[in-house]
């Protein structure tokens, strides 16, 4: 049988399948999106809005007020807490009821108007780091804008002109632009390298689902019974490569177009990037099959290969702080190129001619296809 | 039936199967050593910026000096223009761009506040975070000098002067982790969920592997003996598990372990039952032993996610914080930090304890159900 005809069959074959197996069709469309939901809701928020904080308040004057008041006033910040002493504030630190402690010293009040610079502390959580370093941004901002206040009005009293004031009281402002992020919401950067690390996931438990039934009911000769590997192999993946491209381009319309978070780049590269993943993935997911021609320990290598991916993308923690082995691994994932291309298109508007060499480390990948048709040929001969 | 006879034979189908095996305990140990490899360097290094000083003075130079001198700052470029700046960000040769303006200097003199501009890369938001933390670290002690020489110019004493430039000072300190490590931020609440999540694929491999299969006997085994068998054996080993990610694996990456090994045993136990017991139910419902791993694998990131040490509970919907409730791994995970990196005494973790325990008590009666149940149908 010629090469188009051997592909059509298992092509057609494979889609009654999967109409046939409610666990494949579950694969390729709910079970899937209901994933992608749950992110997308966990992270919907997007911002940190009024992060519980505990301030305890050894002063109790009006200006110690101010700075709970100050502090509260933040969107980020709410002081549910204010407690006598520092070691109730402390165990509420530790059991995540706060995430700060601000201490207010004594004679707080006096000594600012004495002159004698009093102290304020502020303890986080830096266990956890994004919630950390979002408090201290919002904590210092609070802060030094009560600081600046309370400066304005002591100037104020020196000099009839505001302005000047307000100069002498910040004497070098500060106007911190985020480039390509600029919502400055944690819900496009997080969900936009989620998804992708969990579609791969999918791809090759998908791949090796599909192959894997085959062998498990030992149909395997049936499959391969007009003896064009390569065709009835392309055939059989098909309909999954399909699938899961149209999945990638909904979940770009999601982000870029339904979402306000701007597009700046091609749409076409990045879709076309995302088909050289699905297919690269697909050939990985039939070669960890074709390892032991066993269902199950290619599931579990599938698990090993695929799990750990987002943490090895680089997004959260840069690539360059990772030790060589992480580099090499990152390497080893086409999602991690594939993501690099989604950041360079939506966010820089990169030209598509230095998309040319990350494109070409992704279809390096495809070099598993003849391995794995290498493989299914040896198989078959033996039987 | 004995209890040793079903004990024997539960042992044998387990210790024979190659794929549970190969979960329960050589991706347990793999793991411990492959997840932690990404963070490994622990914390985000300098990070490259460029610069460009449209006011090339004396000021500015000092600023660029206090910019370099920062610890998470390294000044590796000079641009004349932002757009040159901004090009080079792009390509990925640095991560964030300081614009200092034109008249910086003459500005600052005449007391008319120009304003220092901090641009960065915020595709990657904690580095984003890192390099604006560091440049506004150091603009701030520059003004800070600005301000102080003012005031002596105003003839103020230096004494008097260093403490007016700000009202008051504000001292950050940062708990538990205080050099940020990324491998005490992600690894402890990881190493729980990938201790749950093998645990559930293996049993439910065991369990859907019987439901396939079918095998002689089993029908006639006590459900009791059977869950007994199961808890004896893979309780075992993930209580040596156990103590191996949080012993061994923590030690090996240097992550803080405050808790003594009993405490952590104490609350490893409903942590271990509780999941085995979940897995045994989650195993009972299984047509076939392949569906296991995936589903589980698919489970994985939302129950990360949805553990609160990410993104905290605060800011997610109450559905999803209930739903996570009813995985072992959610109080795990925050029962576990605060003992062992934030040094809780057990009391503060007892409502933790106490839902692994329902947990316990919920899926063992589901688990002792769905097996009498399923052995009926075999």
């Amino acid at each position: 049988m010629g090469f188009f005809r051997s592909f059509s069959k298992a092509f057609f074959d494979e889609l009654g399948t999967i109409k046939s197996s409610t666990y494949l069709f579950g694969l390729l469309t709910w079970i899937p999106l209901l994933v992608y939901v749950l992110i997308v809701l966990i992270f919907h928020q997007g911002l940190l809005r009024e992060m519980p904080i505990a301030v305890v308040d050894n002063d109790r004057s009006e200006l110690s007020r101010r700075v709970s008041f100050m502090l509260d006033a933040s969107s980020s910040l709410h002081v549910s807490h204010k407690t006598q002493t520092l070691l109730e504030a402390s165990s509420l630190l530790r059991q995540s009821k706060v995430y700060g402690i601000i201490v207010i010293p004594p004679h707080f009040e006096r000594n600012i108007y004495l002159k004698s610079q009093p102290k304020i502390e502020v303890m986080l959580n830096s266990q956890y780091i994004l919630i950390g370093k979002s408090l201290n941004a919002a904590i210092s901002t609070s802060l030094q804008t009560l600081a600046a206040q309370i400066d304005v009005v002591k100037n104020l009293a020196h000099t009839e002109r505001f302005e000047s004031a307000i100069s002498s009281a910040i004497p070098i402002g500060l106007q911190v632009t985020p480039f390509f992020n600029t919502s400055q919401s944690y819900f496009p950067f997080l969900v936009s390298a989620i998804i992708p690390a969990i579609w791969q996931v999918f791809i090759v438990i998908a791949a090796i689902a599909s192959i894997g039934m085959v062998f498990k009911r030992k149909e395997e000769e049936k499959l391969f019974e007009d003896g064009n590997i390569t065709a009835t192999l392309l055939g059989k993946s098909f309909p999954y490569t399909v699938a899961f491209l149209l999945q990638g381009v909904l979940f770009l319309l999601y982000m870029y177009v339904y979402l306000p978070f701007g597009f700046e780049g091609s749409f076409a590269v990045t879709i076309f990037a995302m088909l050289l993943s699905v297919i690269a993935y697909q050939g990985i997911g039939l070669f960890l099959f074709v390892v032991g021609f066993d269902y199950a320990r290619a599931l579990s290598l599938g698990a090993v290969y695929t799990a750990p991916a987002f943490a090895f993308l680089g997004i959260t923690f840069p690539r360059s702080d990772m030790p060589s082995f992480a580099q090499f691994w990152n390497d080893m994932l086409p999602i991690a190129h594939y993501m690099k291309i989604q950041i360079a298109q939506a966010n820089y508007g990169a030209s598509v001619i230095d998309m040319l060499p990350i494109l070409l480390s992704i279809a390096l990948f495809f070099l598993v296809w003849p391995l794995v048709i290498f493989r299914f040929k040896k198989r078959l001969e033996r039987v | 039936m004995s209890f040793l006879e079903v004990f024997r034979s539960e042992a044998k189908r387990i210790f024979t199967d190659i794929a549970l095996i190969l979960t329960i305990i050589g991706g347990v140990i793999l793991y411990s050593f492959f997840y932690p490899q990404p963070y490994a360097n622990e914390v985000v290094s300098s990070l490259h910026v460029s610069i460009v000083d449209l006011d090339k003075s004396d000021v500015s130079r000092r600023i660029i000096f206090e910019l370099d001198a920062s610890p998470k700052i390294v000044v590796t470029r000079q641009d004349l223009s932002e757009k040159a700046a901004k090009d080079a960000l792009v390509s990925g040769e640095i991560k964030g761009i300081i614009v200092i303006p034109k008249d910086f200097k003459r500005d600052t003199l005449l007391q008319a506040q120009p304003t220092i501009a901090i641009g960065a890369d915020a595709s990657y938001f904690l580095i984003f975070g890192s390099v604006v933390q560091g440049a506004v670290q150091a603009i701030l002690t520059e003004s800070a000098k600005v301000k102080i020489t003012s005031l002596l110019k105003n003839a103020q004493p230096i004494s008097a002067a260093t403490k007016a430039y700000t009202p008051f000072s504000l001292h950050v300190s940062t708990l538990f982790n205080p050099q940020e490590s990324y491998v005490q931020y992600v690894v402890p609440a990881v190493f729980i969920l990938i201790l749950q999540q093998t645990l559930l694929m293996g049993l439910g491999i065991l369990g859907g592997g019987i439901n396939e299969q079918r095998p002689q006997g089993y029908q006639k085994m006590p459900t009791w003996m059977l869950m007994l068998s199961r808890v004896l054996i893979f309780g075992s080993i993930y209580l040596l598990h156990t103590l191996f990610y949080f012993g061994f694996s923590f030690e090996l990456f240097h992550i803080t372990h405050l808790a003594n090994p009993f405490e952590l045993l104490t609350f490893a136990l409903p942590f271990v039952l509780a999941t085995t017991f979940l897995g045994i139910a989650f195993g009972a419902l299984l047509p076939y032993r392949e569906m296991a791993t995936p589903i589980v694998l698919f489970g994985s990131l939302p129950l990360v996610f949805s553990a609160g040490f990410v993104w905290p509970l605060e800011a997610m919907p109450d559905f999803i914080i209930l739903l996570a409730l009813f995985f072992p791994s959610t109080p795990a995970i925050e029962g576990f930090l605060q003992l062992n990196q934030m040094g809780s005494p057990f009391g503060e973790v007892m409502h933790h304890f106490g839902l692994l325990y329902l947990q316990v008590i919920f899926y063992g009666l589901l688990a002792y159900y769905l097996v009498s149940k399923k052995k009926k149908l075999l």
